[in-house]
């Protein structure tokens, strides 16, 4: 079955991105990019020397890989800081793509919500493809899209909680009410199955780094994970089945008397 | 055996690798050049930046399984070559085999105990015997300045050196030992041969650890920065190598004998060599200052920035051809791999002096 992942036009097959962030080495990271079938990674001019781009055996690595690069604005707490930052990385990786980050709290990291929607207004007009790393509050999702964000990615939890998707409820809304906006779960994503869940409840993809990184062998935990997300969508393409109360038997019981079928219903 | 029928060693690079060869080599009756690009009084690489941890377990979190043992091996090999060297020398090289101390903030607790769970899912059972949870009581024993924090670990395995009196030592000991010394020269390596901008020189057997000096040699060699602070404090006396587990401010706190104690080190890909940035200097600091609220009035002596040789997978490299050994990529792991590196090269280079004869 031919079901892409298309974002800002371009098709992607798979639906995990990953970061290039805490892994032991960067061979390790490479291959786990490898195995995780990713196509988009990203990664982070966080720290680097502005005046001292060139030559840098790191980045050339990670090129090397030939997926679509997603630089991202890690650790930017002001729309200028980020609007900065954002046109130095598009200079050295050649892209106009750009994970928007915006940090509101120092400790959980938080997205500040009014920074990343003035911040998106100025990059769409730069003309950057942006992608925000946002809460799941559906009224800053609604006001992204409407500076022209066309990719949201609101968190499951804080970045490198691992705690999955915590308020289910919100996300579901997002996804219900904005049914024709790719939206990728970011940050707090630790266990495959937590991806899964993501991809069985309709989000597009999820994007992940410290689970696989810090994983204590992290080929194979990328491993774990694409495999997760390729059963979360399938799961969802495939049409999960509704929770119910009551067994249902797989096999019909023809030799009960359907009233007795009925009194144990009654018991639920 | 006369110096004419001596076999001939050149070694490229005078940081710790180089030295330490050098050393090693010039006592089995060898005729031994030590070729170094700056001065040999004032080191220039990552060997001189450091902070002299040897910290296998500390490491292996974050690193292979050969880390570990190499560290292992190399810790007791310190325990040897530090006497030997104190006795050549009649100077202290001030080798500490006072373990360390891993101590987290409450909120950060976590940090901890996945700490203890990385290295038993490297080590197994093992790990418990060589990690001690500390809390508050024990913690105020060990390190009395760490009263504020409620756990910790205590790696009792683990040790460190005074990099900035092992490195003159071993110059000191290299004359002593007749080692042909040739500072402020730039060399290129080749089977057998040290290139030179005059001309070529031949060897019996050439040793390039030149560091980042032979990048484009070494497949893949990069450079990562590191910077540290150097802090002096009257207040505060840390009794052996503390690092402070966080999420995402790393630091480690090593005393030396002098009052001053090393604080570092961020990690950052790039081959940038230019002085501490303004946020790696917050963060050290207020890391430093977390461990304890007195290390605010401790003086700031010294940053430094250097960057650290490395390969794609962050482990050593020996690359064995005859008349040529390229040794490089020790990473963050200097003082914690050179022995047992060096172990090996001596051997690679006995036996090809072997084939020569």
């Amino acid at each position: 079955m031919n079901d892409l992942l298309t974002l800002y036009g371009k098709t992607f097959n798979s639906r995990l991105l990953v970061g290039t962030a805490l892994y032991p080495s960067p061979a390790i990271m490479r291959e786990s990019v490898q195995v995780s079938a990713s196509e988009i990674i990203t990664l982070s001019l966080r720290r680097q020397n502005p005046a001292q781009q060139q030559d840098n055996v790191f980045w050339d690595y990670i090129r090397e890989s030939g997926c679509q690069l997603l630089p991202n604005t890690a650790g930017c707490k002001s729309p200028r800081e980020a609007v900065e930052l954002a046109k130095m990385s598009q200079e050295i990786f050649q892209t106009d793509w750009l994970k928007l980050e915006i940090i509101g709290d120092d400790y959980n990291l938080q997205p500040d919500p009014f920074g990343l929607v003035e911040a998106a207004r100025k990059l769409v007009q730069l003309g950057f493809k942006v992608l925000p790393y946002c809460t799941d509050d559906l009224v800053l999702c609604r006001k992204l899209l409407d500076v022209g964000c066309e990719v949201l990615m609101p968190w499951g939890a804080p970045i490198g909680t691992g705690q999955g998707l915590l308020n289910k409820y919100n996300l579901q809304t997002l996804r219900e009410r904005l049914s024709d906006v790719p939206l990728i779960i970011d940050a707090g994503i630790g266990a495959p199955s937590q991806a899964a869940e993501a991809l069985e409840m309709g989000f597009d993809a999820v994007l992940l780094n410290t689970a696989i990184a810090k994983a204590q062998s992290p080929v194979l935990m990328a491993q774990a994970f694409k495999l997760a997300v390729e059963s979360g969508r399938a799961a969802f393409n495939a049409g999960l089945m509704l929770r119910c109360q009551t067994a249902s038997p797989s096999t019909p019981t023809l030799d009960m008397p359907f009233w007795q079928q009925a009194e144990n219903m009654l018991q639920e | 055996m006369t110096s004419e029928t001596k076999a001939k060693i050149a070694i490229a690079g005078g940081g710790l690798l180089g030295r330490l060869l050098a050393w090693r080599l010039s006592q089995r009756n060898l005729d031994i050049t030590l070729f170094e690009a700056g001065e040999l009084s004032m080191p220039g690489g990552a060997c001189w930046t450091a902070a002299g941890m040897i910290s296998p377990l500390s490491e292996l979190v974050n690193s292979e399984k050969q880390v570990y043992t190499q560290g292992l091996q190399s810790l007791n090999l310190w325990s040897d070559w530090s006497r030997l060297l104190e006795q050549q020398s009649g100077s202290a090289v001030e080798f500490r085999r006072a373990g360390s101390v891993l101590v987290a903030h409450g909120k950060d607790r976590s940090e901890l105990v996945q700490f203890l769970r990385e290295l038993q899912g490297k080590l197994g059972e093992s790990a418990r015997e060589q990690v001690q949870p500390l809390d508050a009581k024990s913690l105020a024993k060990l390190e009395p300045a760490l009263h504020s924090f409620e756990q910790g670990l205590y790696l009792r395995g683990e040790a460190d050196i005074n990099n900035h009196r092992l490195l003159p030592v071993l110059l000191h000991v290299l004359r002593e030992n007749g080692v042909k010394l040739r500072e402020r020269t730039k060399v290129n390596c080749a089977p057998g041969r040290i290139l030179l901008a005059q001309g070529d020189e031949a060897f019996d057997g050439v040793i390039d650890c030149r560091g980042l000096g032979a990048k484009g040699q070494i497949e893949g060699l990069r450079g990562v920065r590191g910077e540290v602070m150097v802090v002096e404090s009257r207040e505060v006396v840390l009794q052996r190598p503390v690092r402070l587990l966080h999420p995402r401010y790393k630091l480690y706190a090593v005393p030396r004998s002098d009052g001053r104690t090393v604080i570092g080190a961020t990690e950052i890909e790039s081959e940038d060599m230019s002085p501490i940035s303004v946020r790696s200097s917050m963060e050290l600091s207020s890391a430093l200052y977390s461990l304890n609220p007195a290390f605010a009035e401790a003086r700031i002596l010294e940053t430094r920035v250097n960057c650290r040789p490395a390969t794609m997978d962050n482990m050593p490299v020996i690359q064995n051809e005859q008349g040529l050994i390229r040794v490089n990529g020790l990473y963050r792991h200097g003082y914690l791999l050179a022995p047992a590196v060096v172990k090996q090269v001596e051997n690679l280079v006995a036996q090809q002096l072997l084939q020569v004869v």
